[in-house]
């Protein structure tokens, strides 16, 4: 402060004196010689008298100057020197307000930091905003999350008059070969050229794949990630045009992608698709599998492209009303796709925080009113000396605002730690290197709450220091509040326990939806599981595709402590969609409207008893069924439900194309299936894996009485055994899977609870606060009244009563906010209903209980007075 | 700015080496301007010399910041004007808020004075016992 202050003074000093004060000065001067020159002495001695009467000319210049330029900040400086002296005088209470404010502040300023990452900051391709994605989406019914088919694709490509640019990607999973290395299974994206014209961002080294590249026949092309590039090659440069061989063809390397860019998220290496638009293309329900995006033309808005796609949409579903009549397509925006899901949530948390600040606010309010009753002698004496009601107020403001500084920059230095040490740990899209880092406009506005906090919890106070009267301050002899500091005490108490309870109520719902989530019944058993995962290159004949995964299914099987062994496409908790319709031969068939639809599942293996899923009804799959032309299936329970209510669905069957399939048994409902274990079971039908051509790229999930973790090396080993040129991907456990699914509701329900056990904290000691005071305010008339025979539980009761009135009227009000903002909760909530009066009462307990006890301690104080040292005191 | 500063007493440059109270000069000045009219700085020091007595010897400049201080707070005005030996000088004059101030800083001078008085009575009253 200081050498900012002298800063600004050397500033000043560089303006010439004010002519003026100059001039006035020299007349002085001239008339002080001139009077001691009528009176006789010599012109030098009566210059040199005038002057010795003046005292230091230099000096009076100075302090004038001063005046007249840098009042304002002298009177700063000098404020915050003497706000620091005071600080020192109390550190208890220094301490307490800097703790509280960096808490409330460093809450607030981490989760802007999200907000503004995800949403507000400007994302990290050129023109962001000009990107959109497109999603399918039925009418009625579920869709595919959002998933086109090629045909469909290419459709909107040929017709659309608003996008500059179109791409497609799909996720895969691909063994790559570099030189000699043993093979490595890498996250995989296959995409169209133009994918790199709608994301825009150029390649750290060499080039992108182009449309030269994108067509069938060509020499296949792939492009690094930054984390691949330095994995498989250890970052060197030579890498460019490179042979290296990708689920056993050959490709080149044609470029390196700069850190950080990682579309989609979790990508290692893209792949050019060489797809070609095809008009006999699947149109059917299974053969949607691509993720679209589009680069709107210049001066296109989302609106405009909504409206060709939905003219699009019309189109296609008149020319083929079998399968492209329930769907429509919808477009969002790139931000709106990568982190509208989290929107709520990030909603929730920043008003739980923005409560947070507003209780740590409340409390520091609290102490300063204390603080400034105690100082109202020194306030008064200031006054009595001459210093103004508006210089008083300054001077509180002034401590409010370093106070509210340093708790400010102890709260974002916080944060700031906090936000470098978990961003990358944090769940989902959230954790991508280089997306929640705590930026400039972060900062700025955390200086901005830190300067608001310090106004609003020193208004008061300030205030307080504007009334006090000379008279009755010095007159009393003793710092004393009338009734409007009670009431105004009072009111802050009510306040405090009402946002408590707002957040302790939001931590309680959240809780419960958290417990259900994972205590709930999940149709399977995720203990003891290993999943991993094999992919065929595309194209393996039917028999080598079922004889390969039977040669590893043995091999597990044969593994010490492994139990059960199983396959399916996609183990729950995993983002994977394939739907079908179908007839059934128990429902009318309308030509055009299949009767069913479902998402399917191949299983093959010991599926059910690998997973531990209940078999409800009939029988599992056999290893004969699956060469059967009209191999039989299994159905879940929702699909029982859905479409043969109390019927039994076993010897009855579903029909593909005409060809009947026979249900043969009724299996529990697996949650999680489409990826949220949050999200409801669906109808859902099992196939046998190894069926027509057999599924390509299977997962395992094996069942053990060892840890699953000590499996990973054997089965990896086994695979290798078997095929030198394979390599096992997405390895993990099911409690693993099932962790990552609960990450971000375990996240918000932590961050909310942890707000809410600081808030409780922070009520309790206020209110401790203010009932010690009441009590150390009125140990006189404490003394009066046991002097005229008030016993000292009624005492202690009186004062109980007082502190805890205003927190229960508090709760009360509260109970009604939180209520209403519950509502925005409804969505994150699962098996909790938003407002379930169980959680209240237990909310309004953990508030209550507390905070009577709180109040103990001053009203034993309060119990225990002396009446006669009290009486005394007088 | 000394009156800004908290301190409660801060000993003013005075030749008679008694410390003076904060607030006094301010109330001198305006007393000297309400009973003298509109006057310039050399004036009003000499006004306070001659009234005190010479018991309390000011450094004549030190007026000059009082005297901005005092216009800065809307008490006093300035003008420029001519003095007797028509030589040129800035005159300072009351405004209205100053006149109310007067009143203010007297009543409360006073009731300082009257407790201190009656404060070291009581002292004296106990050093007798």
């Amino acid at each position: 402060m200081r050498t900012i202050g002298s800063r600004v003074v050397a500033m000043f000093r560089r303006r010439a004196l004010d002519g003026e004060t100059e001039e006035e000065l020299r007349a002085h001067l001239d008339m002080a010689a001139e009077e001691h020159r009528r009176r006789g002495m010599s012109g030098d001695e009566a210059t040199q008298k005038a002057l010795r009467d003046f005292g230091g000319v230099t000096q009076v210049r100075e302090r004038v100057r001063e005046r007249e330029g840098v009042l304002w900040v002298e009177s700063l400086r000098r404020d915050v020197l003497y706000a620091l002296r005071q600080m020192g005088r109390s550190p208890g209470f220094a301490a307490v307000v800097v703790l509280t404010l960096a808490l409330g502040i460093g809450a607030t300023t981490a989760i802007f930091t999200l907000v503004y990452s995800t949403l507000m900051r400007a994302l990290p391709f050129p023109e962001a905003n000009r990107i959109v994605a497109i999603h399918d989406v039925r009418t009625t019914g579920q869709s595919t999350g959002g998933l086109m088919s090629m045909a469909r694709f290419w459709d909107v490509k040929a017709r659309n008059r608003s996008f500059e640019s179109m791409a497609f990607f799909y996720f895969d999973e691909g063994t790559v070969i570099a030189g000699t290395k043993a093979p490595v299974s890498l996250h995989k994206a296959r995409t169209n050229a133009g994918f790199w014209d709608v994301m825009g961002v150029r390649p750290l080294l060499g080039r992108t794949y182009d449309a030269r590249d994108d067509r069938p026949h060509m020499p296949e092309t792939v492009v690094l990630s930054y984390a691949a590039w330095q994995k498989l090659f250890g970052g060197d440069p030579g890498v460019i045009n490179q042979q290296i061989s990708l689920d056993q063809n050959a490709v080149i390397v044609v470029g390196v992608m700069p850190q950080g860019f990682e579309v989609p998220s979790g990508v290692e290496l893209w792949h050019c698709g060489e797809f070609e638009a095809n008009p006999s293309e699947d149109r059917g329900e299974g053969s949607r599998f691509i993720n679209v995006f589009a680069r709107l033309k210049p001066g296109v808005t989302l609106g405009m492209a909504q409206a060709d796609l939905d003219r699009i949409g019309e189109q296609l579903g008149q020319e083929h009303p079998d399968s492209d009549g329930m769907w429509r397509f919808r477009s969002q925006t790139l931000r709106e796709n990568r982190y509208g899901s989290m929107r709520p949530a990030l909603l929730v948390l920043t008003i739980a925080s923005g409560l947070l600040l507003l209780i740590a606010c409340i409390n520091v309010a609290n102490l300063s009113l204390s603080r400034a009753t105690a100082r109202r002698r020194e306030v008064a004496l200031r006054r009595a000396l001459g210093a103004s009601a508006g210089r008083m107020t300054m001077q509180f403001l002034t401590e409010s605002l370093v106070l509210g500084s340093i708790g400010g920059g102890v709260g974002v230095a916080a944060a700031w730690a906090l936000v470098r040490g978990v961003a990358t740990k944090l769940p989902g899209r959230l954790g991508v290197p280089g997306t929640v880092a705590m930026r400039w406009p972060v900062a700025g506005v955390a200086a901005l709450m830190a300067v608001g906090t310090g106004i609003a919890f020193g208004i008061a106070p300030a205030l307080e220091a504007r009334r006090i009267q000379l008279n009755t301050a010095l007159k009393r002899g003793e710092a004393r509040l009338g009734g409007g500091g009670h009431r105004l005490r009072g009111a802050l108490v009510a306040v405090q326990a009402g946002l408590s309870l707002v957040l302790l109520v939001g931590a309680t719902l959240m809780a419960e939806s958290l417990w259900h989530l994972v205590k709930n019944p999940l149709g399977f058993e995720p203990e003891h599981l290993l999943t991993f995962s094999i992919k065929l290159p595309w194209g393996t004949k039917g028999a080598e595709v079922r004889n390969f995964f039977a040669d590893v299914q043995g091999r597990l099987e044969s593994l010490p402590g492994v139990t059960a062994v199983g396959q399916t496409d996609a183990p729950p908790a995993t983002d994977y969609h394939l739907r079908s319709n179908f007839d059934a031969d128990w429902l009318p068939r309308i030509a055009s409207k299949p009767a069913i639809n479902a998402e399917d599942r191949n299983i093959g293996g010991n599926f059910l008893a690998a997973m531990g899923t209940p078999l409800l009804a009939g029988r599992a799959l056999s290893d004969e069924d699956s060469q059967l032309k009209n191999y039989p299936v299994l159905v879940n329970e929702e699909l029982v439900r859905e479409y043969l209510p109390g019927g039994n669905p076993l010897g009855r069957h579903l029909l593909v194309d005409g060809t009947p399939h026979e249900i043969v048994g009724v299996i529990a409902n697996l949650r999680g299936t489409g990826g949220a274990i949050a999200s409801a079971a669906g109808p859902e039908v099992y196939w046998p894996a190894d069926g027509d051509g057999g599924v390509t790229q299977r997962f395992f999930v094996v069942r053990s009485q060892v840890p699953p973790e000590t499996l990973i090396r054997s089965a990896e080993e086994q695979v290798r055994g078997l095929d030198a040129e394979k390599a096992i991907a997405n390895v993990g456990t099911m409690d693993e899977l099932l962790d990552k699914a609960v990450a971000q509701p375990r996240l918000n329900m932590a961050v909310v609870a942890g707000f809410a056990g600081i808030a409780l904290v922070l009520a309790c000691v206020g209110i401790y606060s203010v009932a010690a005071f009441f009590v150390a305010q009125r140990t006189q008339e404490i003394g009066v009244r046991m002097a005229l025979g008030a016993r000292r539980e009624g005492i202690a009761v009186l004062f109980v009563k007082k502190a805890v009135l205003p927190a229960a009227a508090g709760a009360a009000a509260g109970t009604c906010v939180a209520l209403g903002l519950a509502q925005l909760l409804k969505s994150q909530l699962y098996g909790v209903k938003a407002n379930d009066p169980l959680v209240y009462v237990l909310s309004i307990g953990a508030l209550m209980v507390p905070v009577v006890m709180a109040t103990l301690r001053p009203a034993w104080t309060a119990a225990s007075v002396n009446p006669v040292e009290a009486l005394r005191g007088e | 700015m000394g009156e800004d500063k908290p301190d409660v007493l801060r000993p003013t440059a005075d030749a008679a080496g008694t410390p003076m109270l904060q607030g006094t000069l301010d109330l001198m000045v305006l007393k000297t301007l309400e009973s003298m009219g509109p006057q310039h700085g050399y004036g009003i020091a000499r006004r306070i010399e001659q009234i005190s007595e010479q018991a309390l010897r000011l450094n004549q400049g030190t007026i000059y910041p009082a005297l901005l201080r005092l216009r800065q707070r809307g008490w006093i005005r300035a003008e420029w004007g001519t003095s007797e030996n028509g030589r040129k000088a800035r005159y300072y004059s009351l405004t209205k808020t100053g006149k109310v101030q007067i009143e203010k800083e007297t009543e409360s001078w006073e009731r300082v004075a009257a407790t201190m008085a009656r404060f070291l009575l009581v002292q004296g009253t106990g050093n007798r016992g």
